[in-house]
């Protein structure tokens, strides 16, 4: 049981470093504005949608 | 022998897409053209491939000795949002070339189930190392060949004069229907 | 009650918007299937929205995205564990299926576009709205999918699989059966086709506000 504890918490904390770092790490020069549009699913407000970067503009 | 029929198995008979019905969302959200079904197959071929490897590790030389099992489920899922992060990272950082191609995609594989699913098959399935290494190369090629296909349908599936409610998602499901009825005729090679 | 009724109809989360459409296509082959995984998945969905309301305010903007993953993580393997302890039967028949709860995307969905701005009732409402959506959907695909390929709809006791609670069906039909339907195919035909005619209702009642 306390191992299961030790490696839930060890691994949470890794996925929470990985997307902080991550998302403070600045894009490359010239992929600022490349970014994949996905059209599988209608939810407007995912990131990946292309009309929520048109509400962004 | 077991390995080639691991392989034409994952590829072509139970294809994750066609019989096993996983990865439908991406494989209908990014196959508007052939460029960008080609970058997204590659990707998943390296996330499904190196995540495999690392899932395959913990069960063996973490989960099993401690007895955890149960535990298998979040730390898989876990390893894999965190594996992707980092390798987004690093390639934002080092491989800015390679960024440019492939790292659009990264973003869309986390939640991806294709992923999940072939690392928790390798385990289920009880695999040795070897064919899961084969077993996790030719699930994502699979994946990689119907995307690509279903690209080229696709783009010529914009000049056709589909009817108002069909257009977009549903005339593209009625295609990977009929694409799995072609792909049901090869379950004979086995 | 308005978003309840959303869910539904005009925002049915797989028809309209095209959540968790891998689960839908995979288990609708039969009635028991259906209904099993569209429980579970409504039982994770209220949870998790719950759970992601309350903690709405504590969570950092940042990594909100990964402690969403962790909350739905450790639900659904209660949810496995549970059923694997007390229907054994839906747990073989759901197979993998049961863990991919995990990355169906109605649930971080729901997450990332409700619960994370919304008070707890409203998002426990929500939920159950958007899971008896789901329900609704995959439940009426293995119906259409069953009654054509064995020209009957049985629903079976998931303690005591041998034990038939209902059973409806035309027998005049069952030489006339096309088992092309239990299969992949028959799963993409009757989906797309479902699809196509909520976007047919939807288009109609768009016109006639107009």
């Amino acid at each position: 049981m306390i191992y299961a504890i030790i490696l839930f918490v060890f691994l949470a904390s890794i996925v929470a470093i990985g997307y902080y770092l991550n998302q403070r790490t600045p894009k490359p020069e010239g992929c600022k504005d490349l970014k994949e549009n996905c059209e599988g699913c209608k939810i407007a407000s995912c990131i990946h949608h292309p009309s929520y970067r048109k509400e962004e503009l | 022998m077991k390995l080639l029929t691991i392989a034409l198995s994952a590829v072509l008979i139970n294809n994750i897409v066609l019989a096993k019905f996983l990865g439908v969302c991406p494989f209908l959200g990014v196959s508007k053209n052939t460029k960008s079904a080609l970058g997204m197959g590659v990707a998943v071929i390296f996330v499904i491939f190196s995540s495999s490897i690392l899932t395959y590790a913990v069960q063996y030389f973490v989960l099993v000795p401690l007895h955890i099992e149960y535990m298998q489920l979040i730390s898989f899922i876990l390893i894999i949002a965190a594996f992707v992060q980092f390798v987004e990272m690093f390639m934002k950082k080092h491989l800015p070339g390679l960024y440019k191609t492939l790292g659009v995609y990264l973003p869309l594989i986390t939640t991806n189930c294709a992923v999940l699913y072939v690392a928790q098959d390798n385990i289920t399935k009880g695999y040795n190392f070897l064919e899961t290494v084969v077993n996790s190369i030719a699930t994502p090629l699979g994946f990689l060949l119907v995307i690509y296909l279903f690209s080229c349908v696709r783009e010529r599936l914009d000049y056709a004069h589909t009817p108002k409610p069909f257009k977009g998602n549903p005339i593209g499901l009625v295609v990977a229907g009929l694409m799995a009825l072609a792909f049901a005729g090869l379950a004979g090679i086995i | 009650m308005k978003n309840f009724k959303n869910g539904f109809i005009k925002e049915n989360p797989v028809f309209c918007l095209y959540l968790g459409m891998c689960s839908t296509l995979a288990l609708s082959t039969n009635l028991n299937n259906a209904l099993g995984m569209g429980i579970c998945v409504t039982v994770v969905l209220v949870l998790s929205n719950a759970i992601i309301s309350l903690i709405r305010n504590i969570t950092p903007d940042e990594i909100r995205i990964p402690v969403y993953i962790v909350v739905i993580a450790t639900l659904v393997s209660v949810v496995e564990l549970l059923v694997h302890a007390f229907i054994p039967s839906l747990f073989d028949a759901l197979g993998a299926f049961l863990s991919l709860i995990v990355v169906n995307c109605i649930i971080l969905g729901r997450a990332e576009a409700f619960a994370k701005k919304n008070p707890v009732l409203p998002s426990i409402i929500d939920g159950l709205g958007m899971g008896l959506g789901y329900t609704f959907a995959i439940v009426l695909i293995s119906m259409i999918r069953e009654f054509l390929s064995t020209a009957w709809v049985s629903l079976y006791n998931p303690f005591n699989m041998s034990q038939l609670i209902i059973r409806v069906g035309i027998p005049q039909l069952s030489k006339y059966t096309i088992s092309l339907f239990s299969s992949s195919v028959g799963a993409f035909l009757t989906f797309a086709c479902i699809a196509a005619l909520f976007a047919f209702i939807n288009n109609k009642s768009k016109e006639g506000k107009k």
